[in-house]
């Protein structure tokens, strides 16, 4: 009995394996194809593609694009303002002059900021939601929009980063 | 169990005390996680008088993921497949983690209301759908008679 159930977890230890070496090989064989393939791997990509039913292969390009393409640069998630409960405060009450300290919380994981001894809030950009600096860079760790508001945050970085260029040129010319 | 966070347990308690008309969600008391939906077919809509029973489960990383919901109740309407999968934009691409429990069983009564046929996920009720809206709502509502009455 005892051997039996040792078998079946070593059996599914084995499937779950072999299953991870596919999805790696396929994976990698689909990035090689996009820039400059050679013939055996496509044939080879061919094969796994008839073998691999398709649900499960949308579900590996997925958590390829995921992987490759989204989510801030840790850089300017750390980087995000921070500001503090009274801040908050001063802000909100222009919209609503009944809210008190004790009604501010993250819209993440629902926590009043005053519950925390020293609570940690950062302020997005241009839009100015504030959330737990915790939650949000869980979040932006794999988006780029404020939850609230879907603004894209890496729509505004790149308009600074060419006005950032633009001067650097003009230095050079007059320099 | 003990691990629940309090996000959790506070859209729980909301959801019982503060109910959406239409709407029922209960979580079992074996997993926290795992909610027993039903939602009523919108006024006006082929679906009306249906009552349908849905699953919703939060994973592990919500509210960075998504909930993972799914029609148990046979339904038929071009944005929900065979298997009961919702095609749903808040569901995957458009998730954020300022909506809520709520906020996505608000947008399925509200897929019920008005059904997608541009944007299907089951390509042949779709097709019907496009083809022949008469004879595709006739049978949404003749599925909704037959499968989604209140159970006694």
């Amino acid at each position: 009995m005892v051997e039996n159930t040792d078998q079946t977890t070593q059996n599914e230890q084995e499937r779950r394996e072999t299953r991870e070496r596919l999805r790696l090989l396929f994976q990698s064989l689909n990035n090689s194809g996009n820039n400059g393939n050679r013939s055996n791997d496509s044939m080879l990509l061919q094969l796994l593609s008839e073998l691999i039913p398709e649900d499960l292969q949308n579900e590996w390009f997925d958590s390829l694009a995921d992987k490759n393409d989204k989510g801030c640069k840790e850089t300017f998630v750390s980087s995000l303002p921070r500001v503090s409960i009274n801040d908050i405060l001063k802000q909100e009450i222009i919209r609503n002059p009944e809210i008190k300290a004790a009604h501010l919380n993250c819209s993440i994981c629902y926590c009043k900021y005053t519950d925390d001894d020293y609570p940690l809030i950062a302020q997005l950009p241009h839009c100015g939601h504030h959330f737990d600096f915790e939650c949000i860079s869980i979040w932006l760790s794999k988006n780029e929009t404020c939850p609230i508001c879907r603004d894209n945050l890496t729509s505004h970085k790149e308009v600074i980063d060419t006005s950032n260029v633009e001067l650097e040129e003009d230095w050079g010319m007059y320099g | 169990m003990a691990s629940l966070p309090k996000r959790i347990i506070k859209e729980t308690e909301r959801l019982v005390s503060d109910p959406v008309p239409g709407i029922t969600a209960e979580p079992h008391d074996d997993n926290l996680r795992y909610f027993s939906v039903t939602i009523e077919g919108p006024e006006g809509s082929p679906y009306e008088h249906g009552i349908f029973d849905l699953e919703l489960f939060l994973p592990d990383d919500y509210p960075m993921e998504s909930p993972k919901v799914r029609f148990l109740t046979k339904i038929y309407h071009p944005n929900i497949d065979r298997l009961g999968r919702i095609c749903l934009d808040v569901l995957k691409t458009n998730w954020s983690p300022a909506l809520q429990i709520r906020t996505v069983l608000l947008s399925i009564q509200a897929l019920l209301a008005s059904p997608n046929p541009n944007d299907p996920l089951a390509n042949d009720v779709a097709e019907d759908w496009i083809k022949n809206e008469t004879g595709a709502i006739a049978t949404a509502k003749e599925w909704t008679q037959k499968y989604a009455q209140a159970k006694e």
